[in-house]
């Protein structure tokens, strides 16, 4: 027997066609019909364009295109020894744009993405403040998310798709009011995690380790908690148990787990496979059911995002609870709401850092359209994992930009008899809603993953 | 009190959903006004209670407000099994009013660029011959990319009240677009006097003579209204890239291209002589006030 099952309320679109043998999911594809081409469209464009451009590639994370890009375009600098010098300043107003778009993003998918299906499974009335449009947490969520990415507008002038980010620096110069006025945008959603979210002291949280600390909580969280357990939720969703982190910056580290043992990556090994795909301009074969490819480590399969950044980066309340329940959709959820903390935090202070005093921007000497044929690449984590832009340059125009995206890494096809991470994740479920809610955990974008 | 609540229909065509996010970004005031005012009946990210095939069944649908650009293309990108132009079709008989959001539904905007995809088209492109039987109001576009959340709001509110409103050549409504972005740009004394910015990342100078700012011939209102309450791309340093405009994105959109020292493309309206003139008489007046930095 064959299901499908569109799922809507993610980032764009999916179908999910599972396959049922004895009442359970025997297996499962993940597709993504929707393709707008962003690499097709970057070729032969100026380079300095690809700063409009790529932001454009998704509405929700367009700053982690953005700075992906700009480190590609000063990649280009190294590569041939003309590498910029880019101002303390400038790096941290970079990071901090990234930060507060992950922390809007977090708290929108936490309450319109995931929560609105979690408190279906329980009839209780009490869970209705979850409702969309009309829930008094649904809309307290937004109005948070909507105050804190007024931060970004000050140093971006607005969000969505703003272009701040430059090869030499940043665009905007912040006075100190200005940067004032970001942290007390933060300490709104500050307030939001703990009256609301957490529920609790925010200093308290972040020390948290175990399970008996989080059990203390009453916010938001323990709800989620008290759903999820009645539901199983912490046996289902678990896949390879891989994680890989690309990027790196203030709260993050790069690596890669595989068997517990976290090592170092080797860029040479990340390899995209399109076997499983459909291509531009060209007929279908039976094999090929999504606009997604597929991200390889060394011809594995890894996870990525804010459960493998948790355990990278050896954060010890989320290492706790992964060793207890695995990568289960209990600890994704969590992961991903207990790195929102945890940002927020580094946030605030990577802004008392900034020294207004400091250049934002210095010009670079040569103009890349000066160069004669260069490549340059960049990996940056966004809301959903690592993000990668390898782009090649060839007088003044871009000849080809590859883009892989987070939810690639997550939700592309398997190829030959493996699944891909998510698809291992749902097939042996017994319901489709379940399988739906484990396909959420892994914050799906499908706009992302077929760009 | 019972009020009418006229039903809001959002689709999404080929999209970013970078105007989706924008409206979640509005000012939260406005948006609680906008959820008391309307029954916001379907948006594929936001609601759970209807589904697009509760939407295909409504008899009359007030305001169809379409996210993304327009394609009959099925491979490339379907929508629950339709490509974006039936999905279109079944909707738009059904709609009073029709509302692009964003430069994608009004003319392609960036998703037009894909050329592979040679449909890629707005609402109006597609729309214009069609025989519409509950239409009231001629289609309205909201160019931006993404579109502002409080032109959303303030055209959804006055069609409620006034049922039509003046709309430009472009489709779109005099009220929003009829000023420039340069309207209330705080770099517009630089800009009176051709002082340029000396590089990015400061915030003295106009963006106008080097960074390629689009503001004197955008129509907009980004300068006046601001974006997220608190700022616009020119305040903050960032040029105008004219996304507001049909012909949005255009090539080098962060240099100003130039002809002996001049930006190639003038202020609209102005006669390049005369700008050539006045910018020759300004630059002779060395003002050292917008030479300095503004804070020592």
């Amino acid at each position: 027997m064959k299901t499908v099952d569109i799922v809507e309320r993610i980032e764009g679109e999916a179908k999910l066609v599972c396959s049922w043998k004895e009442n359970k999911i025997s297996d499962a594809r993940i597709e993504f019909l929707n393709f707008r081409g962003f690499e097709y469209i970057l070729q032969n464009k100026p380079i300095l364009d690809s700063l409009v451009y790529t932001p454009r590639i998704c509405g929700i994370c367009g700053q982690a295109h953005l700075k992906a890009t700009v480190e590609a375009l000063e990649n280009i600098y190294e590569n041939v020894n003309e590498a910029l010098v880019i101002t303390n300043k400038a790096k941290l107003l970079r990071e901090i744009g990234l930060n507060i778009e992950i922390i809007d993003s977090h708290i929108k998918w936490f309450y319109m993405f995931i929560m609105p299906d979690i408190a279906k499974l329980s009839n209780d009335i009490k869970y209705n403040k979850y409702e969309p449009l009309k829930g008094s947490l649904w809309l307290n969520a937004s109005r948070v998310a909507s105050e804190t990415i007024k931060a970004i507008a000050i140093i971006g002038g607005q969000w969505p798709h703003t272009s701040y980010m430059i090869p030499g620096g940043v665009m905007s110069d912040p006075t100190l009011f200005d940067l004032t006025s970001m942290q007390n945008y933060l300490e709104q959603a500050i307030i939001f995690f703990e009256n609301t979210l957490g529920g609790i002291d925010f200093e308290e949280y972040l020390a948290f380790s175990n399970m008996e600390d989080f059990l203390k909580t009453n916010g938001s969280l323990i709800d989620f908690k008290n759903i999820a357990f009645k539901n199983n939720l912490e046996k289902i969703g678990k896949a390879y148990d891989s994680h890989i982190v690309l990027g790196s910056s203030s709260l993050f580290e790069s690596g890669k787990i595989k068997i517990k043992n976290i090592s170092k990556i080797d860029s040479s090994k990340i390899s995209e496979s399109s076997i499983n795909t459909f291509k531009v301009n060209i007929s279908k074969k039976e094999n090929e059911y999504t606009w997604s490819k597929t991200a390889l480590y060394a011809n594995e399969f890894y996870e990525t995002g804010p459960l493998s950044r948790a355990l990278i980066s050896n954060r010890k309340f989320i290492k706790t609870i992964h060793k207890e329940y695995q990568d289960s959709v209990f600890t994704r959820v969590l992961a991903r709401m207990d790195e929102l903390a945890h940002l927020l935090y580094t946030t605030k202070k990577l802004i008392s850092k900034v020294d207004t005093s400091e250049p934002s921007f210095i010009k670079p000497k040569y103009s890349l359209n000066d160069i004669e044929t260069a490549i340059g690449s960049s990996f940056i984590e966004a809301s959903r994992g690592s993000l990668s832009h390898k782009v090649e340059v060839s007088k003044g125009l871009i000849k080809t930009y590859d883009v892989i995206t987070p939810t690639v890494w997550n939700l592309g096809p398997g190829i030959k008899d493996k699944y891909g991470v998510a698809q291992k994740a749902i097939v042996g479920l017994d319901s489709i809603s379940k399988a739906e809610i484990v396909l959420r955990s892994f914050d799906i974008c499908s706009v992302c993953t077929t760009h | 009190m019972i009020r009418h609540k006229p039903k809001v229909v959002w689709i999404q065509a080929i999209t970013c959903n970078g105007n989706t996010h924008s409206l979640l970004s509005s000012n939260y005031s406005r948006f609680e006004l906008f959820l008391n005012s309307f029954d916001f009946f379907y948006h594929p990210s936001l609601t759970t209670q209807n589904s697009l095939e509760d939407v295909f069944s409504l008899k009359e649908i007030d305001f169809l407000l379409i996210e993304g650009a327009i394609s009959s293309n099925k491979e490339f990108y379907s929508i629950s099994n339709n490509d974006t132009l039936s999905l279109l079709e079944k909707l738009a008989n059904k709609s009073k009013y029709i509302i692009c959001v964003g430069s994608c539904a009004s003319y392609g905007g960036v998703h037009a660029k894909f050329e592979e995809n040679k449909q890629i088209k707005g609402v109006s492109d597609y729309l214009i011959s069609w025989n519409l039987e509950k239409i009231k109001h001629p289609i309205i576009n909201l160019t931006g990319c993404p579109v502002h959340p409080e032109w959303i709001l303030q055209t959804l509110f006055s069609l409620k009240q006034r049922e039509t409103i003046a709309l430009d050549e472009n489709k779109r409504p005099k009220e929003i677009y009829y000023g420039l972005a340069h309207h209330g740009c705080t770099r517009n004394e630089y800009f009176e006097w051709k002082v340029e910015a000396k590089s990015f990342g400061v915030k003295e100078g106009c963006l106008f003579y080097e960074q390629g700012c689009r503001a004197p011939m955008t129509h907009s209102n980004c300068n006046r209204i601001l974006w997220n309450d608190v700022n616009s791309k020119t305040r903050a340093g960032m040029p105008c890239i004219g996304c507001t405009e049909f012909d949005f994105p255009r090539n080098n959109m962060l240099e100003t291209k130039k002809n002996i020292g001049i930006p190639m493309d003038v202020p609209l309206g102005i006669n390049k002589r005369a700008y050539l003139t006045l910018t020759g008489v300004a630059k002779t007046f060395k003002i050292d006030r917008l030479n300095k930095k503004l804070i020592e």
